[in-house]
């Protein structure tokens, strides 16, 4: 023989356990059933379809993201603002009550 | 108590699948990660796979193909798996009893040994070669590789096999 048939001998297909189809058939009883696929979900047409309609609820979805991240950046600008301008108004009230005790 | 096949699919008995496949998936699991107990639990998976995968698949050749895809798919991942979290080998574990009809004993097993000291792809890239009589092609298919890939990477398994067992014999003989 010469070396790829002792590699073909060599690698047979050999058999498993004698209870290797009870066991499989054992475990899948004790699956649930397989979802079935609808014959209508496998036509190319729909698949691109919700493609398309996937590929557009995610750029909706990203846009409203944004647009939802700006409001809140906004919010945020306009709370420093008024923190600071309350800070800036208490400032000046103690600046103006030191020059009125300087004053008098 | 039999196990009846998915009712969306009743031109494929499972049970007779199982049967007629066992030994091409339990071996390809086994030439390829040389350890018994490993092969047949990842063949049952396999198996089970199939019972869920069987309402999309169209023909017997369809079942085959995909069951030669997955059984070597997922052997591969087990031993990158393996390689990654090194275990202690079960290589000691005493290989199954089979008759050998030709050949000489002593030879196919320290081929099978080399084999399953190959790098991974190549293992099994010669176990659907000589093990399933593969042209190529189809275990480039299989495998999702390029065919060029394929043939050099068989050549240079086999340039390595007759190598390492020639040096292996010439120990036997000394």
């Amino acid at each position: 023989m010469n070396f790829e048939d002792e590699l073909r001998s060599a690698l047979r297909r050999r058999e498993p356990s004698p209870d290797f189809t009870a066991r499989v058939l054992a475990r899948v009883a004790a699956t649930p059933p397989p979802q079935a696929v609808q014959p209508w979900a496998r036509q190319p047409l729909v698949r691109w379809v919700a493609g398309i309609a996937a590929t557009f609820i995610m750029a909706a979805g990203a846009f409203e993201y944004r647009e939802y991240r700006g409001e809140q950046a906004k919010t945020q600008v306009l709370q420093a603002m008024r923190i600071t301008a309350s800070k800036l108004n208490k400032a000046q009230k103690k600046v103006q009550m030191i020059s009125h005790r300087s004053n008098s | 108590m039999p196990v009846p096949a998915p009712s969306h699919a009743p031109s494929l008995d499972f049970a007779s699948l199982v049967r007629q496949h066992q030994a091409m998936v339990f071996s390809i699991c086994w030439h390829v990660l040389r350890d018994r107990a490993v092969a047949e639990e990842l063949a049952q998976d396999v198996f089970l796979s199939l019972y869920q995968h069987l309402a999309t698949l169209e023909s017997p050749e369809h079942v085959q193909f995909w069951l030669r895809r997955v059984s070597s798919n997922r052997a591969l991942d087990v031993l990158r798996r393996r390689q990654r979290r090194p275990m202690v080998s079960l290589e000691s574990a005493p290989e199954p009893v089979a008759v050998s009809p030709k050949g000489d004993p002593l030879l196919g097993s320290a081929l099978r040994r080399l084999v399953g000291a190959l790098p991974e792809k190549a293992r099994a890239i010669v176990v659907l070669r000589y093990q399933e009589d593969l042209d190529p092609a189809e275990i480039a298919r299989i495998l999702g590789i390029p065919v060029g890939t394929v043939k050099s990477q068989l050549q240079r398994a086999l340039g390595l096999l007759r190598e390492k067992l020639s040096r292996s014999l010439g120990e036997i003989s000394l």
